[in-house]
């Protein structure tokens, strides 16, 4: 990556297994535990799926005072909280020089769903204008800026799967090139009922989606292997979704030794490219030649990974897909690297998710090995890779 | 800020495609600003009794059957896939340069309008449309549908930063030619009216009865309108190794958040302040090089003041001649930054510079000839367009003639 060199010097996630910094994170993948369980927030009678990765309530009010919690949704919540240990485990301060951003798949359907609601129910008087503003997609980015004074950019990054990979790939070009000399970038999504209803339906979660099939456009197989999150295995028939905020604080790495930060990591490479496919399918228009993420991945190939992260959550053509594409640009003799490691099982899909993986990346980084990569495909033909190596 | 790798590629803007509530085409969209058309109606589109507000700038109906892309996708995909279409086609790439190109798409609103079809019918028990319709709901599909008919493999993004989601398209799409990663970069932003849109700035009181007038005294909201824009943007030196003729260069840009408040601008317009001028600083511009800001300019009370401050810090009074295409084709959202963009590089171009509608009674506190009404011709050699949004969000790109 061109211009300044980019190191990690800061966590914060609030998921299904914990919430903290840098060291609650370690923790939770050092135990591996699923936080995967029956979900408990909303009924799911008539549904295939009923599994889910859950933020439980007493987490959540715990994140920030009463007060705020009183004029956030739940999504800001979980955001902000997840951006105030961040900047809190990197000991960094706001101001003009920090930026932001945010990767979501989702935002905030719930304030969308209740402004709707309010107009449904009672006609234009009905209608919230405190709502309103959590239907765009940045108060999340609005709201965490404001507590963190990040007065630089703040960007929202909306995509699916790869939400949180995106933001801190884009976050990390931002510190390369001197637009921020530091960014809290990852990515957030919350469990909505309405979401995860119709998702279920369309046959895009475990149990009722089936290789080579596309939401909404085939029938649920007859004899559905049981609900679970198992990407890269034969038996996968869906992912599970979880919720959930995951936040790193990139600086620049002259900036952190200036103030005598603890480095975790650096990122040495961020690409992303698009492998044209048709919205929300997992076949290719065309094979990737051409994408910075094929020519970054083909011009290390052979390099000695100490690990390689996927997005793989369990959804059979994407799992196929993310298998097919790393053989090819990364070596398909790689058994070390195949199938690469899905963290969707321990922490279920949500936006979030790809920022914990770097984050993961950037503790495994941290232990020594060799770098390791983060790689991702999503439906649609979204592809990205994050290169993440020791602090030198 | 310091920034790394001298010698970095110039950008410039080699295609332009805008679907305007004047109609399809860069063309109909000069034609209407420059002769100062008022685009904004009564709505037809969605029901709206009982608001404030009852009026839009929408784009006629025949002009989106016109459009020639499927009337399968959603009405924001079509505006979208037609304006970037027509980006690329004015631009002229050859197609293996134009397979490489990024694509970065500011949005909003998604394929809510259809997503809302979907939502009022299923809870009032009438299903309009099938589930399917959900599935272009996210802002993300508008990239995945250009992604795929275009055949771009450059780096995908779709940014959401409220109304400033167009011209922050610009900035990132401009930071990764600069950065060398691409040479080209498909850029822009599409939003078709929604209800949520509507009813929301409704129940906020930021619309205006009547058609909005941006740095009036008498100003009371804005108004809304619905729109795509794209622009090509490339490596100068690639452009013009290949023969093509740009439209403007894209000197530089700035990018910074009030961090104050969710939806109201910082009262001083501290952050406005510091976008443009780091955008002037990025393309190393005094200001008095600059003459014509395209203002973001929606006409609220709040917006226009903050607005009017901050462009008095930064250029002194009366120093720039300011008007505020908002004022003709509505508020466009994640389309305004793009769609006024495309205002201000034509303006350069064209030596013209596109009038505030509507405005009787200048603002005492708008110490600027805000070029009320007419069309007025100036040769200027250097244009700032701001983009502002809720959550604080600040862009202003500058842009010099090539």
């Amino acid at each position: 990556m061109n211009g300044h060199r980019v190191v990690v010097t800061g966590l914060g996630t609030v998921n299904a297994s914990t919430a903290g910094g840098r060291d609650a994170l370690a923790g939770a993948l050092a135990l591996g535990r699923s936080a995967i369980a029956p979900i408990r927030a909303f009924p799911v009678d008539g549904l295939a799926s009923r599994l889910a990765a859950e933020v439980d309530e007493a987490t959540v009010a715990a994140l920030v005072d009463r007060d705020a919690a009183r004029r956030l949704s739940r999504i800001c919540r979980l955001a902000l909280g997840a951006c105030l240990l961040a900047v809190r485990d990197a000991g960094i301060e706001g101001g003009p020089a920090l930026g932001i951003v945010v990767g979501t798949e989702h935002g905030d359907f719930t304030s969308s769903r209740d402004f709707a609601q309010g107009f449904l129910r009672r006609g234009a008087t009905g209608l919230s204008p405190m709502i309103f503003p959590n239907t765009v997609m940045n108060t999340m980015a609005s709201v965490a800026a404001i507590a963190i004074g990040a007065k630089g950019p703040s960007i929202t990054l909306n995509q699916s799967t790869l939400a949180g990979d995106l933001a801190v790939a884009r976050g990390a070009r931002l510190v390369a090139d001197g637009r921020a000399e530091a960014v809290v970038a990852g990515g957030v999504d919350e469990l909505f009922e309405d979401v995860y209803r119709r998702l279920s339906e369309m046959g895009a979660l475990s149990p009722r989606m089936r290789a080579g099939s596309s939401p909404g456009t085939r029938s649920p197989t007859s004899k559905p292997a049981p609900e679970g999150c198992r990407p890269f295995a034969t038996d996968h028939n869906g992912p599970v979704l979880g919720e959930g905020a995951t936040f790193l604080v990139l600086e620049t790495r002259e900036g952190a030794r200036a103030r005598g930060a603890r480095i975790i990591a650096e990122i040495t490479e961020a690409a992303w490219g698009n492998v044209p496919s048709a919205p929300y399918s997992a076949h290719p228009a065309r094979v990737d030649r051409g994408s910075p993420v094929a020519r970054l991945l083909q011009s290390r190939r052979g390099e000695p990974f100490a690990r390689c992260y996927g997005a793989g959550n369990g959804d059979p053509a994407v799992d196929d897909w993310e298998r097919a594409l790393l053989a090819r640009d990364v070596g398909g003799g790689r058994a070390d690297l195949m199938p690469p490691r899905s963290l969707a099982p321990l922490f279920g899909q949500h936006g979030g998710l790809g920022a914990l993986r770097v984050g993961a990346a950037a503790l495994d980084a941290e232990r020594g090995g060799g770098s390791v990569l983060v790689h991702g495909i999503a439906r649609g033909g979204c592809r990205t890779a994050l290169l993440v190596g020791a602090a030198a | 800020m310091s920034r790394p790798g001298g010698g970095r590629p110039d950008v410039v803007v080699s295609g332009l495609g805008v679907v305007s509530p004047y109609g399809a085409g860069t063309k109909s969209f000069w034609t209407g600003l420059a002769a100062g058309t008022c685009a904004i109606k009564p709505i037809s589109l969605i029901d709206t009794e009982g608001f404030r507000s009852r009026i839009a700038a929408e784009i006629p109906a025949e002009v989106m059957g016109a459009l020639g892309v499927s009337r399968r996708r959603s009405r924001a995909d079509r505006i979208a896939l037609a304006a970037a279409r027509e980006a690329l086609a004015d631009a002229g790439l050859p197609a293996a340069r134009a397979r490489e190109a990024a694509l970065i798409v500011g949005a909003v609103g998604g394929g809510m309008l259809e997503g809302e079809d979907w939502y009022w019918g299923e809870t009032r028990g009438r299903p309009a449309r099938g589930i399917r319709a959900l599935r272009s709901i996210l802002p993300f599909s508008h990239a995945e549908t250009l992604g795929w008919r275009l055949g771009l493999t450059g780096p995908k993004e779709t940014v959401v930063m409220a109304c400033a989601s167009g011209g922050a398209s610009i900035a990132l799409g401009a930071d990764l030619i600069r950065q060398g990663v691409v040479a080209t970069a498909v850029v822009g932003g599409v939003d078709a009216l929604t209800r949520i849109c509507f009813m929301g700035f409704n129940a906020l009181k930021l619309l205006d009865p009547g058609p909005c007038r941006p740095f009036d005294r008498d100003r009371r909201g804005m108004s809304i309108g619905e729109a795509a824009a794209f622009l090509v943007l490339e490596d100068a030196e690639r452009c013009r190794a290949r023969g093509g003729r740009p439209h403007a260069r894209l000197a530089g840009y700035g990018m910074t958040t009030d961090a104050h408040h969710v939806t109201a601008p910082h009262p001083e317009g501290e952050g406005m302040i510091r976008a443009m001028q780091m955008a002037l600083t990025d393309g190393d511009l005094a200001p008095a090089a600059v003459g014509y800001v395209n203002a973001h300019g929606t006409g609220t009370p709040q917006n226009d003041r903050a607005e009017a401050l901050a462009l008095r810090h930064v250029f002194g009074e009366g120093s720039v001649l300011v008007s505020s295409t908002k004022s003709l084709v509505g508020h466009t959202m994640a389309a305004a930054g793009s769609v006024e963009a495309a205002a201000t590089v034509l303006a350069l171009q064209h030596g013209l510079l596109p009038p505030t509608a509507n405005l009787e009674h200048v603002d005492p506190e708008v110490p600027f000839d805000c070029l009320p009404g007419t069309a007025r011709p100036a040769e200027i050699s250097a244009a700032l367009s701001n983009s502002f949004g809720f959550g604080g969000q600040n862009v202003s790109l500058v842009f010099t003639r090539p």
